[in-house]
């Protein structure tokens, strides 16, 4: 049977041609020269003038000038002995609409015959076309990211300098600041330590950073407790706190801490730490001078009294303190015994005011059994108590004539007779004896024993008035206001600028005494931390001086005129009335104390 | 009338397209077409009195999809090399597709055009680098297709030059 083969009608060819938008040409000898193979499609009419296609020759590289240089090819391969087909790659023209036509041409050789195709491109093409076109607009648009991106960075590059540089500068200026400072983050754990910090800490930051603060910061249990309460506080409720910070190699600083929570995150805290050291070594160190044993007070006067103090303690003579009601001499004497060798031994005080001869006899020497009426049993007197100590006679210018005499040889046999007794008794007694009288006075109105006062006063220290030591008002304030508070009750912190006016300008007749009594009353009647001038007694308040006592007590006589001047808010018709004195007096007196005589 | 060949090499879409249809048409379209293969324009100049018809050959961009072939630079008297000066790759395309054409043209006149200057805030090519290559004896214009600025200028230089040549 014969095989089925495709036999070419005359048709079929132009048919096949401009089903496939091809166009053939053939190679013809003469140079340059081509003829169209069948009937071509209509579309390569409009590439001839007046759309007519020449049936013999034509001269494609003049109607596609692209073909100008593919020809030169296309011969290349024309010639060779085995041509393969060579094809030229798309090209676009516009027609004579100006409408953009694509071809491509291929070169091939069939049984000897040079042909040249050109195809017109369609559908493929566009879709070639458009996936090229979305590939590309990817790659672009990806481009543009690219740039947006590298954009970004730069900026945050900037910014990240910016931020770094900003960083350093207020790490500079932390470190002149040089406040010790801490960060910690949301675990507690330091995120950041300044030079100053870790020269008080006495650790360098590698061994800071990332540690618990509770690791870095070696407090007492309780301070540690209180601390962490100040980080759980509100920021409202927290408070600066001393705490003393131990540090490696044995040493301590007195601090004091503020909590602040960073103001971009709470759960961060910044830990500001104020080294109060010297300013604790300088307050101690100030209130070690200020204050001698129970005794307070800085000023010239009463410094005069504690080197007094320290010298009569070194020696185990009598001695006689001097001093206005309420100066504070029986803290003198303590002072005295317990600076003294029989420190360790008894302290006993008595006061020799308003008590009969027999009564403070038998106190001081004691009696036998049967001595006197009620004397049922033996009794020891004060200074055998008081053996290898000190005895304190308080208001020895009230002492009976007739005890006198037996203190008398108290103190030259070193012995005592009890009341009944005809055996004296051994004691070996430090005597140290108080007035607030002129003991001489009384000697001359025969109240006291001469040769007892030259016995008593082998050694004399005098307490100045409070009102001869303003300046020790403030301290004794303090001091009273701390016992307030360490006894329990109101926490009264301080006295205000006002009433501690008011304090200094009272004359005080009472002394230290009155003072810590005003105080107790201040603090009764203060409602709040700090005594205000409405919480003071009425004495200091009053003006007019209804309450103040009569200032003829007052020793020292400019004291007295200044005093009596204030009473009278100035005028001096008033003061020359309340000193007892004529005006001209008055003012003969202000003269000569340099006290201005004008208001 | 003398007719020359010149191509428009360049990465894709630099421009190249775009600035032949400014020259040709003095139109501009924003809208991005991928060119595929080749588009050929013809236009009339006249340089010192002289007309000249340049056959414009505005040749694919180069990229990963398309190389170029360089049978199309054949018979080419000079080129327009084109970049985009909002991308700075497009330069260093544009300086190896020199290299390439003059490895198949020899020493021909050519042009540099950094397109897009009507973005010229947004360029990424430093300035340095086109110093250098000026330095080089490289005519380097910078155009914007879409304002128009300097394309009259890229075209009538080149084919001044080319005639030059022809002297």
């Amino acid at each position: 049977m014969q095989p089925n083969r495709l036999l070419m009608s005359e048709n079929m060819l132009p048919d096949l041609l401009s089903a496939l938008d091809i166009v053939i040409l053939e190679r013809l000898e003469e140079e340059d020269s081509f003829r169209i193979v069948a009937t071509p499609p209509q579309w390569i009419g409009q590439f001839f003038p007046e759309g007519t296609v020449p049936e013999t020759r034509v001269q494609p590289a003049s109607i596609f000038p692209f073909l100008q240089h593919f020809l030169f090819d296309a011969d290349h391969s024309w010639s060779r002995k085995d041509p393969r087909p060579l094809r030229s790659g798309p090209w676009t023209e516009h027609d004579s609409t100006g409408t953009p036509l694509h071809f491509e041409a291929t070169a091939v050789t069939t049984h000897g015959h040079r042909l040249l195709m050109i195809e017109k491109l369609g559908e493929e093409y566009l879709e070639w076309h458009a996936i090229l076109q979305q590939a590309r607009e990817r790659s672009l648009q990806h481009g543009r990211e690219l740039v947006g991106h590298r954009q970004f960075q730069a900026k945050l590059g900037g910014m990240l300098d910016e931020s770094e540089k900003t960083r350093d500068d207020l790490l500079s200026i932390l470190n002149q600041l040089r406040v010790p400072i801490f960060m910690t983050d949301a675990q507690g754990c330091v995120s950041f330590v300044s030079q100053q910090c870790q020269q008080l800490l006495g650790r360098p930051q590698e061994q800071v950073l990332g540690t618990s603060w509770e690791q870095v910061c070696h407090f007492r249990k309780e301070e540690k407790a209180l601390l962490q309460q100040m980080i759980l506080a509100t920021p409202d409720d927290r408070e600066r706190i001393p705490l003393h910070l131990q540090v490696p190699g044995g040493k301590s600083h007195w601090i004091e801490i503020d909590v602040k929570d960073d103001p971009r995150d709470p759960e961060r805290k910044m830990f500001f730490i104020h080294d109060m050291t010297e300013i604790y070594d300088l307050r101690r160190s100030l209130k070690e001078k200020a204050k001698f044993h129970d005794l307070t007070g800085k000023s010239k006067a009463m410094e005069m009294v504690y080197t007094r103090v320290s010298q009569v303690a070194l020696v185990d003579t009598t001695v006689l303190i001097g001093g206005e009601t309420g100066t504070g001499k029986e803290l003198i004497a303590k002072a005295i015994h317990f600076s003294s060798s029989r420190k360790n031994n008894p302290f006993v005080a008595v006061n020799c005011a308003g008590l009969t001869d027999s009564l403070l006899g038998s106190q001081l020497f004691g009696h036998k059994r049967g001595a006197f009426t009620g004397a049922t049993e033996d009794h020891r007197g004060f200074f055998e108590t008081a053996n290898e100590g000190t005895i304190f006679l308080d208001e020895i210018g009230d002492m009976p004539l007739t005890v006198q005499a037996s203190l008398l040889r108290v103190l030259q046999e070193k012995e005592i007779l009890r009341l009944g007794e005809s055996k004296p008794r051994k004691v070996n007694v430090r005597v140290i004896a108080a007035t607030n009288k002129d003991l001489n006075e009384e000697v001359a109105r025969g109240n006291f024993r001469a040769d007892l006062l030259y016995r008593i006063r082998v050694a004399r220290i005098d307490l100045p008035p409070l009102r001869e030591r303003r300046e020790d008002i403030p301290l004794l304030l303090e001091s009273f206001l701390s016992q307030t508070r360490a006894t329990g009750g109101k926490q009264v912190q301080e006295v205000s600028a006002e009433a501690m006016q008011r304090l200094v300008r009272y004359p005080w007749p009472g002394n230290v005494r009155e003072l810590k009594s005003a105080v107790e009353f201040s603090v009764i009647h203060c409602p709040g931390a700090v005594i205000q001038v409405t919480d003071l007694p009425p004495e200091i308040l009053d003006p007019t001086g209804a309450y103040l006592p009569d200032i003829s007590f007052i020793s020292d006589q400019k004291e007295r005129v200044l005093i009596a001047l204030e009473r009278a808010q100035g005028n001096r018709v008033a003061a020359a009335r309340l000193l007892g004195i004529s005006r001209a007096t008055l003012y003969r007196r202000l003269a000569s104390l340099g006290i201005p005589t004008e208001s | 009338m003398v007719q020359k060949k010149i191509c428009m090499l360049g990465a894709f879409a630099v421009g190249k397209t775009s600035l032949v249809e400014r020259f040709v048409n003095r139109v501009f379209s924003e809208k991005y077409l991928t060119t595929i293969g080749v588009k050929i324009d013809k236009k009339t100049l006249s340089v010192d009195g002289k007309e000249v018809s340049l056959l414009v050959w505005d040749i694919y961009g180069e990229d990963e999809f398309q190389k170029l072939r360089a049978s199309y630079l054949r018979g080419s008297s000079g080129y327009i090399l084109v970049a985009d000066g909002t991308r700075r790759l497009t330069l260093e395309t544009a300086m190896a597709l020199s290299k390439t054409a003059e490895e198949h043209l020899g020493k021909v006149p050519f042009v540099l055009v950094v397109n897009k200057a009507d973005l010229s805030a947004e360029w990424e090519i430093d300035e340095n680098v086109l110093a250098g290559l000026s330095a080089r004896g490289w005519l380097i214009t910078r155009g914007s297709a879409k304002t128009g600025q300097g394309v009259e200028e890229i075209f009538l230089t080149l084919a001044e030059r080319i005639l030059e040549l022809d002297r």
